[in-house]
C-alpha cells in the first residue's frame, strides 16, 4: 500500500525535526517513485542516482522550509528532482544506449502506471481523463516535456514542426488541462 | 478557450520544462522576488505532479540511501560541530599536519561518527578517514572500530566509472609495497583488514595512508595499483 497523503506529511514533519527514522521511511516510501522520474527524463542510471542522492540531501536539508498548505510531500519532492533532472539534462548528459531501450518501451506507455500513485489516486485519474481531452499529437507532447524532459527543440524536431508551433501548442494544450482540471 | 496570462504561461512551461535554458535560468532567478510566478508554478506542479506519479516505480541501487546518508551527516555535522572542530584543533600538533579543508572535513565527520555509534564513546576506538582528491569534496570514507576490527569503506560521492573499479589500498612506509584492502563491487564494503594482526601492525594501519585507485572492471591485474590514484586519506580518531 502506498502511504497516504497524511502520512507522507508526518514524515516529512519528522525529517524538519531532524529524525533520521522519518528519513528512513520517507525514502523507502518515495525513492522508487522519484528514481523512475529521474531516469526517464535523464536515460542514464549514473546520472539518475546522482540526481536523488542530491534531492535527498535537499529534502533533508529543506524540509522545515516545506509547507503543506501549498504543495503535497510527493509535488514538492517530485520538484526538485524533476527541476534538477531538467537543469542536468540541459547540459547534455549522455544518454545510455540499454536505458533508451527501456525509455522507447515507456513511450510505448509500458512504465505508466496509474494505479499505484502516492497521491490520491483520484488526482492521477483526474488528470489522465483531462489529459485525454486533448488531440492524440498535443497529449503526446505535453508527456514527452512533461514525462521525458524533451525541449522545445526537440519536440520542433520529432514533429517536424517550427518552435514557435510548438510552443503555441504547449501554451494551449495547457490552458485546455487548466480549464479542464478546473470544472 | 482559455488562454493563460503571460505569467501562468511561463510558469506551465516552466514547470512543463520546455522553457529554453536562457528563459529557464531567468524564471528560477525571479521566483524567489515574485510571489504571484511563485504561486503560478506551484499551481503547475500541483497539476502535473500526477503525471510524474503515474510512472512505474524502479528501484534505486541498494547502497544510493547510505550515500545519501554519508552526505546528510557531512552536511548536518559542519554547523552544529564548529565548536568541536576548533575544540580539536586547539588539541595541538596532532592536527597541524592536516591541511585546513581537511581538518574540518574530518572534525565534522568524525561528530557524524561519534554522534552515529550511541555507545558510551569514551574509549578511543572509532575512526576515520575521509579520501579525497586535492582539493574536491569528499569522495570515500573509511571507519575504523579497533573494537570489532571491522573496517567499513563507504562511497560518498564518487561516480561510478564505466568498466572501471576502485581499488582500496593501505600505503605504509614499512610496507614494501601498497598493500590491497579489496575492490569497491557496490558503494560500500565491508573489510577486517586488522582481524589477527599483531598490536604493530595494528599501528602501522592506524598511521597509515589510504588511497583508491581507478583500476580495470574487478580491481588490479597485478598485486599493486596500476591506475591513477584519484583519492587519499589518513585516519583521525572519531571519538574525542
Amino acid at each position: 500500500m502506498p502511504p497516504t497523503r497524511t502520512q507522507l506529511d508526518g514524515l516529512i514533519a519528522g525529517v524538519a525535526k531532524g529524525d533520521e527514522a522519518s528519513f528512513a521511511e520517507l525514502y523507502q516510501a518515495t525513492s522508487s517513485k522519484l528514481f523512475a522520474v529521474a531516469l526517464r527524463i535523464l536515460r542514464n542510471r549514473e546520472a539518475a542516482e546522482e540526481v536523488l542522492q542530491e534531492a535527498y540531501f535537499k529534502v533533508w536539508e529543506r524540509a522545515g522550509d516545506f509547507n503543506p498548505a501549498l504543495a503535497s510531500p510527493l509535488t514538492w519532492m517530485a520538484a526538485i528532482v524533476r527541476n534538477r533532472s531538467l537543469d542536468e539534462v540541459r547540459r547534455k548528459v549522455p544518454k545510455s544506449s540499454g536505458d533508451d531501450e527501456m525509455i522507447l518501451d515507456g513511450l510505448a506507455g509500458d512504465n505508466e502506471h496509474p494505479l499505484d500513485g502516492l497521491e490520491r489516486q483520484e488526482d492521477v485519474g483526474r488528470l489522465m481523463r483531462c489529459l485525454e481531452g486533448l488531440e492524440p499529437e498535443k497529449q503526446q507532447i505535453v508527456r514527452l516535456a512533461y514525462l521525458d524532459g524533451l525541449s522545445r527543440e526537440e519536440l520542433a524536431a520529432r514533429f517536424s514542426r517550427p518552435e514557435g508551433t510548438i510552443k503555441t501548442w504547449l501554451h494551449r494544450s495547457l490552458a485546455q488541462l487548466k480549464g479542464c482540471l478546473e470544472q | 478557450m482559455i488562454e493563460l496570462d503571460d505569467i501562468d504561461g511561463l510558469a506551465a512551461e516552466y514547470v512543463l520544462g520546455t522553457l529554453p535554458l536562457d528563459e529557464r535560468d531567468a524564471v528560477k532567478a525571479r521566483l524567489p522576488r515574485d510571489a504571484a510566478l511563485r504561486r503560478a508554478v506551484s499551481d503547475w506542479e500541483r497539476r502535473l505532479t500526477p503525471l510524474a506519479d503515474s510512472l512505474r516505480p524502479i528501484a534505486p541501487p541498494p547502497n544510493l540511501y547510505s550515500k545519501v546518508r554519508a552526505q546528510i551527516g557531512l552536511s548536518s555535522h559542519v554547523i552544529s560541530l564548529k565548536s568541536r572542530e576548533q575544540h580539536l584543533v586547539r588539541r595541538g600538533n596532532r592536527w597541524r599536519n592536516f591541511s585546513a579543508g581537511m581538518t574540518a572535513m574530518a572534525a565534522s565527520l568524525a561528530g557524524l561518527i561519534g554522534y552515529n555509534a550511541m555507545q558510551p564513546p569514551l574509549m578511543p576506538t572509532q575512526f576515520v578517514a575521509v579520501l579525497q582528491s586535492a582539493e574536491d569534496k569528499p569522495a570515500f570514507l573509511l571507519t575504523v572500530d579497533t573494537k570489532t576490527q571491522n573496517c567499513v569503506i563507504t562511497a560518498v560521492t564518487a561516480p561510478k566509472q564505466a568498466n572501471k573499479s576502485y581499488q582500496v589500498w593501505m600505503i605504509a612506509d614499512k610496507l614494501p609495497k601498497p598493500k590491497s584492502l579489496g575492490v569497491l563491487a557496490e558503494g560500500e564494503m565491508n573489510v577486517m583488514p586488522m582481524a589477527g594482526a599483531s598490536d604493530a601492525d595494528n599501528a602501522m594501519f592506524m598511521n597509515a595512508n589510504f588511497a583508491v585507485s581507478l583500476e580495470p572492471e574487478g580491481g588490479s591485474p597485478s598485486d599493486g595499483p596500476t591506475g591513477p590514484v584519484l583519492f587519499q586519506g589518513k585516519l583521525i580518531q572519531a571519538t574525542p
